[in-house]
């Protein structure tokens, strides 16, 4: 074995990536081919499907569906950009300012997670109620209009998906920054920056890395989002891509169009992160 | 459940809000559903592996008519039974239905009693594989809404046996209203486990007036105060009522009309909702919506003032159905479940905590004579509730309401694909 290894050993490295491997291949790879296989097929539950190369559903889906694409596309733009106006200053303050407190102050950001997603959403339907505690009191002291509601509307339905992904922002965005050393700063300005160009040509730059990991881990999920759409949403005007492709698989059974959604989604999402990583071309990725 | 408290009625409903529950009895994936996406996705690709060239009865599989019947037997000692959640009694105290271990007792078949359906479709997803292929689906008894009884009937999935022969009970004691329905002749396939209502819901206070049809939902009035279903049957069914005309006997040119009409209306709708409507109800986005009958009697116990009607046009009965999916190992154990579950004193057992629609009109004098019961031994909160259950209309329907309920049509897949279309460009655009 120790002269296997000896002549070996370049090998171990690849070793260690077999069962992560393994694991994208049953449950990414496979999948993956099923769904395109499944795209290009026609039929209906009760008949049968069957592999015709019908590359025809993309464009009919994109046609038919082209309002949801872009409007998801729309809000997952406005999330990230929502969790980095909300998450940068949190994880600057955190890693530059948290002193002893730093560990207790990143509890407090994961520990919404100790809550299932689907019920930290239902959660809040109950606080954006017409008549619930939110509006309900705003409405009782007079500074919104009886008429006036959250539920239902594009408002609801960003604000639900910014608070379900902020802790995916801050957290690649405290590493990048915490690892910063605070040196640099002072140096920036001992030699004449003002704290302004001290944070603008030292401390953004350097924490870019986690600016684009955690805007990714923000604009993707959201781009996908169906859940906040629903529970949040649930009109015409809130409906989101992945809503139309739940629609699709579970209630109409139309498996082909809905692969073929899913991989237009997902062949656009890889096109956009490769365009982005190009902008930010030279930057160390570390998550 | 004659012990039935007030607070166990709390707890239920939370149970039910937070854990996809009684609300969630007929949508896909809704709350609790929705934290179980990774499995609905592993259904839905077992489903779309299966569907990969397979088509349905590509063997094995009878055709439902001259299908030989099953029944007769001596039964296994075995029932492998999927139902919906929250669907049969149970004791606070144990934990464990009364109803099953009575059966237990008496049959000596063992139930495996699982919760597994949270959806029709999504169901179907889940056994469509094996019966496709000629396989058994692992399940004795499943329980199928009326639609998807007859969409199951119209594939051969479900195995036929004699009503009367295997199921005497169901005969002697059924409601006549659930005998010989649409969706399956003479119950050669299926006998109602419970059913409830589609209809209106309203709140009184925001609505300021009476609601009584469906031309209330349409109503300018009560714009982004009303609530739709974004089940395809169930809100096409209704405008279709609207219209005059029966769901069962629509055309392709009635159909587009009451799309039509729902087209028009969705500028006024605030949302197309499964069972999170019910909670819109609750707490006051919603003046207006459609409804189903148990959830409003459940919703009654926080706020009387909320009414259910029933719309002057016609609503919808819906049923629920035990079947047995085609080539079950215990078809016997299944159908003497069937029997044993239509002696009136467990049917009134199993309404006085489900509280949907009985199938079996003697069970109304049998839950009052529980509440006489209580009454006598002082526990005046227990006679309360059970007399609520017993003189509910939305658990014991008069005539005239049963009257003016209707049944969905069983469509034809080309129908299906033209009701989905249609609906689906309302809601979703």
């Amino acid at each position: 074995m120790a002269g296997w290894l000896r002549r070996h050993g370049g090998l171990i490295p690849y070793l260690f990536l077999v069962p992560g491997g393994l694991w994208l291949l049953v449950f990414f790879v496979l999948p993956m081919l099923t769904m395109a296989s499944v795209a290009l097929q026609e039929g209906t539950l009760g008949t049968g499907y069957r592999f015709t190369f019908n590359l025809g559903v993309f464009p009919e889906v994109i046609g038919r569906y082209d309002d949801q694409f872009l409007r998801s596309l729309l809000y997952a733009l406005v999330v990230t950009g929502l969790t980095m106006a909300i998450g940068y200053p949190m994880a600057y303050t955190i890693a530059f300012r948290g002193g002893r407190y730093k560990n207790v102050l990143l509890l407090l950001v994961i520990l919404p997670f100790f809550t299932s997603f689907i019920i930290r959403t239902i959660s809040w339907k109950f606080i954006l109620a017409d008549q619930g505690f939110l509006l309900g009191t705003l409405k009782d002291i007079g500074i919104l209009d009886d008429g006036f509601r959250l539920l239902a509307t594009p408002i609801a339905v960003i604000s639900g998906i910014t608070y379900n992904y902020l802790p995916f922002v801050v957290l690649p965005l405290y590493v990048a920054l915490e690892k910063i050393d605070y040196k640099l700063v002072e140096a920036a300005t001992d030699l004449y920056a003002s704290r302004a160009q001290a944070f603008l040509r030292v401390t953004l730059p350097l924490s870019m890395s986690g600016v684009f990991a955690g805007s990714l881990l923000a604009f993707i999920p959201a781009a996908g989002d169906y859940i906040n759409a629903e529970l949040l949403g649930g009109t015409r005007e809130t409906t989101m891509i992945g809503n139309v492709v739940q629609t699709l698989y579970l209630t109409n059974n139309d498996y082909p169009q809905a692969s073929a959604i899913s991989l237009i989604l997902m062949v656009g999402l890889i096109g956009g992160v490769l365009a982005y990583q190009r902008i930010l071309r030279g930057q160390e990725l570390t998550v | 459940m004659r012990d039935q408290s007030r607070d166990s009625q709390i707890e239920r409903a939370i149970a039910r809000a937070f854990s996809g529950g009684r609300y969630s009895r007929r949508v896909f994936l809704r709350r609790a559903g929705k934290g179980a996406v990774v499995a609905g996705s592993a259904l839905t690709l077992q489903s779309i592996l299966a569907a990969c060239g397979i088509g349905p009865g590509a063997s094995g599989s009878a055709s439902p008519s001259g299908a030989a019947l099953v029944g007769g037997g001596e039964p296994a000692g075995t029932l492998v039974f999927a139902n919906w959640p929250l669907y049969i009694d149970v004791d606070d105290e144990t934990g464990e239905s009364p109803t099953l271990q009575q059966f237990t007792e008496a049959s000596g078949i063992e139930v495996d009693y699982q919760e597994a359906i949270q959806d029709n479709q999504e169901f179907f997803g889940t056994i469509q594989p094996a019966l496709s292929a000629g396989q058994d689906t692992a399940w004795d008894m499943i329980v199928p809404t009326d639609w998807m009884v007859g969409k199951m009937i119209g594939l051969g999935y479900l195995e036929a046996f004699d009503v009367a022969a295997s199921v005497p009970n169901f005969v002697a004691n059924a409601s006549d209203k659930y005998k010989n329905p649409s969706y399956d002749a003479d119950n050669r396939h299926s006998v109602p486990w419970q059913s409830g209502i589609t209809g209106i819901a309203y709140n009184p206070e925001l609505t300021g007036r009476e609601i009584t049809g469906f031309a209330d939902l349409l109503d300018p009035a009560f714009e982004g105060q009303i609530g739709m279903f974004s089940e395809v049957r169930d809100s096409l069914s209704l405008a279709l009522l609207h219209n005059g005309v029966q769901p069962k006997d629509a055309t392709e040119d009635d159909v587009r009309a009451a799309a039509d009409i729902l087209r028009d209306q969705a500028p006024l709708v605030r949302g197309y909702y499964g069972n999170e409507y019910a909670q819109a109800l609750a707490d006051g986005s919603l003046a207006v919506t459609m409804a189903w009958s148990g959830d409003v009697f459940q919703l009654q116990f926080d706020n009387p003032d909320l009414q259910f009607v029933v719309p002057e046009a016609g609503g919808i009965l819906w049923i629920d159905n035990m079947t047995i999916p085609k080539l079950a190992q215990h078809p016997n154990d299944a159908l003497a479940f069937m029997d044993f579950v239509y002696q009136p004193e467990i049917a009134a057992q199993i309404t006085e905590w489900v509280n949907y629609i009985c199938p079996v009109p003697a069970a109304q004098e049998i839950i009052r004579t529980h509440a006489q019961e209580a009454v006598d031994a002082d526990d005046q909160e227990t006679a309360d509730y059970l007399t609520s259950v017993a003189e509910s209309e939305l658990v014991f329907p008069s005539e005239e309401m049963l009257g003016n309920l209707h049944s969905y049509k069983v469509l034809s897949e080309e129908e299906e694909a033209l009701w989905n279309e249609l609906f689906q460009e309302i809601t979703q655009g």
